[in-house]
């Protein structure tokens, strides 16, 4: 097997927090990323998905801390690389786009030099090739008009065309990784469809992996080869798209889908009742999904899950998964 | 009955310099008692303008707006004396629409309190319009920080049903809730309807909540009704290219179904301002000819079922009749039909 382009294994993050035990923001949590694939990471809010984004890039906030567990970048262990070697590797080998592209840009610089900017710092490339270098970027990303664009500020773009900017800076290095944090969620659904549409084939042409997260797993199912579930700092499911829509196995992901459904009684036999029930945080021992569990057992509660593959390349931590006839 | 009934409404904002963003642009539509219309369209398509309009909270630049057949505007807004809880509004977002200081049983009973009622009446309408909500008695002297978004939407919408208003405008009201909330959200507004015979504006840009929620669906663009009709027949058949791009932007849960079409809607929403004359889309419709830079008539396609389309034949020949979020449900049965599992066999035996 070729080494995979990002192999996170067994990867705890810790907050510390005053006077209590620290909140443990991921567990455990193993996932690799083979070269040009795409993964989905689905999750709700608070569990963990931007913290694994910034762990990936060794940019943890402190006092958070990688406590346990290892991420390798193409075969390289992250946590021996030091200052200087991961500044070269973030923006040029992996980045990163978020939502917010507005925040994301400074408002004092063109959209030109922020592209340029990126490119000349990691490869010293600078005048007119820089600027030709920059506009084709721009024109990959579609924006219109990209040689007026290059002179433009942030606050003369609209969201969707800020949105590409940030992609064009995340792309202009030909990274090999490219983390993908909420990036369309403020987005209409035209522009979102257009911008996903774009950043596919721009992965596709440029060979890059891409880790896509999202809290809508909707966008997952037409969008990456490869989908998990991320529930209170841990994957609870893992598998192809295919497989994973086909037969979801884990009640938190049928929980997910279930959402989605106009028969109540089908989806509020997933949906524990109660507001209750979506209030809880996820357990501290046993199944972290316990406390939502719709088939929970006095089992869950004590023992922790293992992640198990259930069918070929279909993982899932669940001691009661879902087992639909086939 | 019609209950609301909006014709011809036009908003226009003037932004100096002789210019006015066109908000809306003349629309029409109405809303009988005890049904759902519901108006989709991206940010910016005039929606939240045409609920204020309808509310009276803004004067409209021209057309009208009838509520029980007398118009709305001028000094009859939901606030005056004659209309005071027969209408009611709830916002995109519960922590800003409550007020922090103020517990929520409090905000709650304010449409009572508007309407003269007793201390005691109050208390008991607001006890019922808890309960109708599913937002547990003990939670009425919570203030709204220390409760979950979708409890602070339910405390929205117990406001907005306290006094068995007539019509509620619902703008965004799921747009901040994760989908479990969201799900649970709509349930209740279904479950209110029904018991109550309110009758809901609902505005949104989530099509799945609406497909869902609404009898009727209203698509706006830049400010004017593009296709108007029953829902399972607009989503299934749309007739307006607007529309179909709409609809083929959505990605429900479900690699196989997805709205395919060759009507591809490229760039972005321009600004409303000096818009040209002929049909909004004409900058970005992919099936665009000369004439569209004359604004199509509005033609009946079918009963109830309305589009401002110079080729909305074409369209129809063109698009699949499927109604993907149907297909959707069936599918989600099957996923959702519950499945024991062999390890819990085991156990139980
Ligand atoms: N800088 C931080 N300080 C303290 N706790 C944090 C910090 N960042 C994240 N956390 C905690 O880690 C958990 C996961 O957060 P996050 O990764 O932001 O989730 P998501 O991106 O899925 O919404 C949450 O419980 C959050 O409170
Ligand atoms: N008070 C106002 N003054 C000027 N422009 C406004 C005002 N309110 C809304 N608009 C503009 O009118 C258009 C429609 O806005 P809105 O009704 O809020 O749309 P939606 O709710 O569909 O997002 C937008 O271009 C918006 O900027
Ligand atoms: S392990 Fe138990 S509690 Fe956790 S999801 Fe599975 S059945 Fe539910
Ligand atoms: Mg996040
Ligand atoms: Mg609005």
């Amino acid at each position: 097997m070729t080494t995979p382009v990002l192999a996170v294994e067994g990867l705890d993050v810790e907050f510390p927090s005053y006077g209590e035990a620290p909140v443990r923001a991921l567990h455990g949590l193993d996932l690799s990323i083979g070269e040009q694939e795409i993964v989905g990471l689905v999750g709700e809010s608070g569990s963990g998905k931007t913290t694994l984004a910034r762990a990936i890039m060794q940019l943890v906030p402190p006092p958070g801390r990688i406590s346990q567990g290892s991420v390798s970048f193409e075969g390289r262990d992250l946590s021996k690389l030091d200052e200087e070697q991961l500044r070269t590797l973030r923006g040029r080998a992996m980045s990163m786009v978020i939502a917010n592209p507005r925040s994301e840009l400074n408002p004092l610089l063109t959209v030109g030099q922020q592209i340029g900017n990126i490119l000349k710092y990691h490869t010293g490339c600078k005048g007119r090739e820089l600027r030709e270098r920059v506009i084709e970027m721009l024109k990959e990303v579609r924006i219109p008009d990209p040689e007026r664009r290059y002179d433009a500020f942030p606050h003369e773009l609209s969201g969707g065309m800020a949105q590409r900017v940030v992609m064009a800076i995340a792309l202009i290095c030909n990274p090999r990784l490219v983390i993908s944090d909420d990036a369309t969620s403020g987005l209409d659904v035209t522009v979102q469809a257009q911008v996903l549409e774009l950043l596919k084939r721009l992965a596709e042409r440029h060979r890059t992996a891409m880790l896509f997260i999202t809290r809508d797993i909707g966008i997952t199912a037409h969008f990456c080869d490869r989908v998990a579930i991320i529930y209170g700092g841990e994957i609870m499911e893992i598998a192809t798209r295919a497989r994973f829509f086909a037969n979801p196995m884990h009640p938190y992901s049928v929980l997910l889908l279930a959402a989605f459904s106009h028969n109540p009684k089908l989806r509020s036999y997933w949906l524990k009742e109660g507001e209750a029930a979506a209030e809880a945080r996820p357990a501290e021992t046993g199944c972290p999904f316990a406390p939502r569990c719709v088939r929970v057992r006095e089992h869950c509660r004590s023992v922790h899950p293992e992640l198990r593959e259930l069918e070929a390349g279909h993982h899932v931590r669940c001691h009661f998964p879902v087992e639909r006839r086939a | 009955m019609t209950l609301l009934d909006v014709k011809n409404l036009v908003q226009h904002f003037p932004t100096g310099r002789g210019k006015a963003v066109q908000a809306v642009n003349g629309v029409d539509f109405t809303v009988d008692a005890g049904e759902t219309l519901a108006l989709v369209g991206e940010s910016g398509s005039g929606k939240t303008t045409i609920g204020r309009c309808v509310l009276g909270l803004i004067q409209p630049t021209g057309g009208s707006i009838l509520f029980h057949g007398e118009p709305m505007g001028g000094r009859r807004t939901l606030r005056s004396p004659e209309l005071r809880g027969r209408m009611q509004l709830v916002f995109q977002e519960p922590a800003e629409s409550l007020d922090p200081r103020i517990v929520v049983g409090r905000t709650i009973g304010e449409p009572m309190a508007a309407l003269g009622a007793s201390r005691a009446d109050r208390e008991k309408a607001v006890r019922l319009a808890a309960q109708r909500v599913g937002l547990p008695e003990r939670l009425l002297g919570s203030y709204p920080a220390e409760l979950s978004m979708g409890l602070q939407q339910r405390v929205g919408i117990a406001r907005a049903v306290v006094s068995r208003p007539e019509l509620i405008v619902l703008d965004e009201p799921t747009s901040a809730l994760d989908p479990s909330a969201r799900a649970e959200i709509i349930d209740l507004l279904i479950r209110l309807q029904k018991e109550l015979g309110t009758a809901y504006l609902f505005i949104s840009h989530d099509l799945s909540t609406v497909r869902y929620l609404s009898h009727r669906v209203a698509v706006l663009y830049l400010g004017s009704i593009v296709e108007q009709g029953p829902s399972a027949e607009l989503f299934a058949a749309p007739r307006h290219p607007y529309s179909v791009g709409l609809l083929a932007s959505v990605l429900l849960p479900n690699p196989e179904l997805r709205r395919e079409s060759t009507i591809r809607l490229e760039g972005e929403i321009p600004s409303p301002i000096d818009l040209p004359p002929g049909c909004p889309l004409e900058g970005r419709c992919p099936l665009a000819i000369a004439r569209c830079r004359e604004m199509p008539p509005v033609e009946t396609v079918s009963p109830g079922h309305t589009v401002r389309c110079w080729r909305h034949a074409d369209v129809a020949q063109m698009e699949q009749a499927v109604d993907y979020f149907e297909r959707f449900q069936i599918e989600a049965e099957r996923i959702l039909t519950p499945a024991p599992s062999k390890q819990e066999e085991q156990w139980a035996n």
